[in-house]
């Protein structure tokens, strides 16, 4: 039997994903990982390669912890459609390294029968540390009754949802831990715009709401 | 610095047969046991035609690109900083997906250390047998040119 399935009108901004606790990395998955996508970099299967490029040893490639995110992101949103999904790697993990991922919705809206949600995605270490962060978009059907028109050939129930995060302020999420030793990319991305503290009463209210 | 003529460069599109066996080593080598990736009856009673691959396994797809040659420098290492798949649909087992490779930008920006950097931004575009655009990827690279005297 199939998962329950994730429908537009059940998903809420700020709506937490269950965190994804992996089991801890080691050399047979990254040689694993290795034959699965063809990329045979030493760096990530030969420890003498690694330590004779001064790495204490070898070490995942990131597009593996990307793996872990993206099953995160496909594990919540059954039957819903990736539409992009975009990360940046922010600090390497070792074999040993238990990486946990988590994830919030940050947006949600409809247009033209077609309907959105927006994830913010992050992974931590076990020392809590941040080694990927980014984002998800994903496309759903409206409801079950929704897919059940759809899937008959009727046009989809037409509900104009607009940007969420236009309208409601979410509590700002403190993923980000203190050092982002980012190899690549000194600045953090900004964090997602804030709205500053708008304290509407009715902000709650779900997302049909007109401006 | 890089060459920025290496911008707009690319490979031609390569033939990539999407397997079964290959979607459930993919899925298999993250730890991700999503029944989709495996089991074909399973996937249909989901809603798909048949076996559907994991996000990321456009990065075990081949193209012709050299990234080196490419690039036209001679490089010592690179570094996968950024990582971005855009999804026209899912991928599935027994799809045909060219894959082309083109380099999307070369720019320097500034490094951790207050130095400059090259990057190199790769774009992967994959289509199937009708031309239509299945997905596009693109990798953010930071270059460590080979020293050239000092």
């Amino acid at each position: 039997m199939p998962a329950r399935k994730l429908y537009f009108e059940t998903v809420r901004v700020g709506d937490e994903l269950p965190a994804l606790a992996k089991s801890p990395v080691d050399r047979v998955q990254l040689a694993r990982y290795a034959g699965a996508s063809g990329d045979f970099n030493p760096v990530h299967v030969d420890e003498l390669y690694a330590r004779s490029i001064g790495m204490p040893s070898v070490y995942a490639p990131g597009m593996l912890v990307m793996g872990f995110l993206g099953q995160l992101v496909s594990d919540w949103a059954r039957g819903a459609q990736l539409r992009k999904y975009t990360v940046k790697f922010v600090k390497i993990v070792w074999p040993g390294d238990t990486v946990v991922c988590k994830g919030r919705v940050t947006d949600r809206w409809g247009e033209n029968g077609r309907y959105f949600a927006e994830i913010d995605l992050w992974a931590e270490n076990q020392k809590g540390e941040l080694v990927m962060k980014g984002s998800a978009t994903i496309q759903m059907f409206y409801s079950l009754e929704d897919e059940t028109r759809q899937r008959s050939g009727q046009p989809p129930i037409m509900v104009d949802v607009p940007r969420e995060s236009l309208l409601t302020a979410v509590p700002e999420p403190a993923p980000a831990p203190q050092t982002v030793a980012a190899a690549a990319d000194k600045k953090p991305a900004p964090a997602r715009p804030a709205t500053p503290a708008a304290k509407k009463p009715s902000a709650k209210a779900a997302g049909t709401k007109k401006k | 610095m890089l060459d920025r003529n290496a911008i707009g460069r690319s490979s031609p599109p390569t033939l990539n047969e999407v397997e079964k066996g290959a979607i459930r080593r993919f899925a298999e080598a993250i730890g991700d046991y999503n029944p989709i990736y495996y089991d074909e009856e399973y996937a249909r009673a989901s809603g798909y035609p048949t076996i559907v691959a994991p996000p990321t396994f456009p990065a075990s797809f081949h193209s012709a690109a050299d990234l080196r040659e490419l690039l036209g420098v001679g490089i010592k290492s690179l570094l996968h900083a950024e990582q971005t798949f855009e999804y026209e649909r899912p991928i599935f087992a027994g799809d045909r997906i060219f894959v082309a490779t083109r380099v999307a930008d070369v720019l320097e920006r500034s490094g951790p250390a207050g130095g400059k950097m090259d990057v190199a931004v790769i774009e992967d575009e994959g289509r199937d047998e009708e031309g239509t655009v299945v997905f596009r990827a693109r990798r953010t690279l930071v270059i460590r040119a080979q020293k050239e005297g000092a």
